[in-house]
């Protein structure tokens, strides 16, 4: 396998990831872009026998930081927000559940959104995931702690949820006869 | 800890919560993980936050699914290395070697030659030539060749589609030639990264599912040679005709793929007498 080979294989996990970074499709497919561009002309630094995953997430996630003090700040409770816009997300968990956590997540600052989705979404280990933020494991674990709190008291003020858990649940709307 | 908004505090209570955490991540060694269930079994509030950052997890997860089809738009474009803008590098030594009998119209199987002299992920920045091209379609190949969900991005029954789009990316009016006379018909293409600008590599696939790739790009230098790749099972028999280079690849025998690559050189503009 050649190293482009090996950086078109990681292409959607940096897409999903640059997705839940920044909650907008299309800056996160000109990341992912710049990211392989970066990985390319920067492969001499890489050691083959490191993990590619996280140097790639690493270049991401450092271009989305760099491109973040660019990009204009988006009111979260914006209706034209990009992450407002995005289609429901199908599945088997509740639709409404989702809304609110989508856009809870685009509430966390920033550090605390990136280190819960390298973990609880990407399933890096505390390590990879210090190696890509360039942290030390205990901060990851702090920030992390502290991004799901948060998250669950934002869930909480959500008006139409009642206490604070997050509940994964199927709503089934039946008509009645 | 009955306040949901003790989040921004680092207390006396967080080292608790750490605890939780890594419990749904998996990072606490067995003895952690033991007392920290222990202690779930009576702190109901405890649970109920693992519950919770469990269900964010799977909220996550939902949100954001692993995108399989929407990468259709990458294209890389990389600045020259310094190995070839300085123009000389003892890797040139290897290739000269190789390239002697590209030169003329023999078919010469080089892969052991490039995969031997460097490490694989190496050996395809070589250099710029048909050999790297050729390698290329290969792996091209090997990653796409074996692909069940989504071997091609955009399927052959939008075939107008498919090719307007990969000529508009190549800048070029690209053809795709029928192999139905051999018993492949076309599955579809892809847009890929290439060297000197974007690819395109269309799928075919016979009726035991076997399949072959075609790969296409722009490729500078015009030779009426042609060559044999030969890696892993797989072979892939390329040439270059009017500044486009074009590679047939197979999990199949050289003889089985050589009078395919033939008619389809033939098809596409090219000199499949030089062949011989």
């Amino acid at each position: 396998m050649s190293f482009e080979a090996d950086i078109v294989v990681w292409l959607p996990v940096m897409k999903r990831y640059a997705r839940a970074l920044t909650g907008d499709p299309t800056w996160a497919d000109d990341l992912v872009q710049d990211t392989a561009e970066r990985a390319l002309s920067r492969w001499h630094a890489f050691r083959p026998q490191s993990n590619l995953r996280a140097w790639l997430l690493t270049i991401l996630r450092h271009l989305y930081i760099d491109q973040l003090r660019m990009h204009r700040e988006i009111a979260v409770d914006d209706e034209t927000a990009p992450w407002n816009r995005m289609p429901a997300p199908p599945g088997e968990v509740d639709t409404l559940v989702l809304r609110d956590m989508q856009r809870a997540l685009y509430r966390l600052p920033v550090e605390q959104r990136e280190v819960l989705l390298l973990v609880g979404l990407e399933e890096l280990s505390y390590r990879e995931a210090a190696a890509v933020l360039k942290v030390p494991v205990g901060t990851v674990m702090s920030r992390l702690s502290r991004a799901r709190e948060h998250l669950r008291a934002l869930l909480a003020e959500e008006p139409h949820r009642k206490g604070s858990a997050l509940k994964v649940v199927r709503t089934v709307v039946k008509s009645t006869p | 800890m009955n306040d949901d908004r003790d989040y921004a505090k680092p207390g006396p209570g967080e080292p608790d919560l750490l605890a939780l955490s890594a419990l749904v991540d998996n990072e606490l060694s067995a003895a952690e993980r033991a007392a920290t269930l222990e202690r779930l079994a009576v702190d109901t509030d405890a649970a109920r936050r693992v519950a919770d950052y469990r269900a964010q997890n799977a909220a996550l997860k939902a949100l954001f699914a692993m995108p399989t089809d929407t990468t259709r738009c990458l294209v890389l474009r990389r600045r020259a290395p310094w190995w070839q803008r300085a123009g000389v590098a003892a890797a040139w030594l290897s290739v000269g070697i190789m390239l002697g009998p590209l030169l003329g119209p023999t078919l010469v199987s080089v892969s052991a030659l490039v995969l031997g002299s460097a490490p694989n992920w190496l050996a395809s920045r070589l250099s710029t030539d048909q050999v790297a091209f050729a390698q290329r379609a290969n792996i091209a190949y090997a990653v796409y060749a074996p692909e069940q969900r989504h071997p091609v991005e955009v399927a052959a029954d939008e075939k107008a589609q498919l090719v307007t789009w990969l000529s508009r990316r190549l800048d070029r009016s690209l053809m795709v030639p029928s192999l139905q006379e051999y018993g492949y018909a076309l599955v579809g293409g892809r847009l890929l990264p290439g060297e000197a600008g974007p690819a395109a590599q269309f799928m075919y696939q016979n009726a035991a599912g076997e399949r072959l790739t075609l790969y296409v790009a722009q490729f500078s230098r015009d030779t009426a040679a042609v060559g044999l790749l030969s890696d892993g099972g797989r072979n892939t028999f390329y040439w270059a005709n009017q500044g486009m280079g074009y590679a047939l690849s197979g999990q199949v025998p050289e003889t089985h793929l050589r009078p395919i690559a033939l008619d389809v050189c033939g098809a596409l503009g090219g000199h499949p007498e030089s062949w011989r």
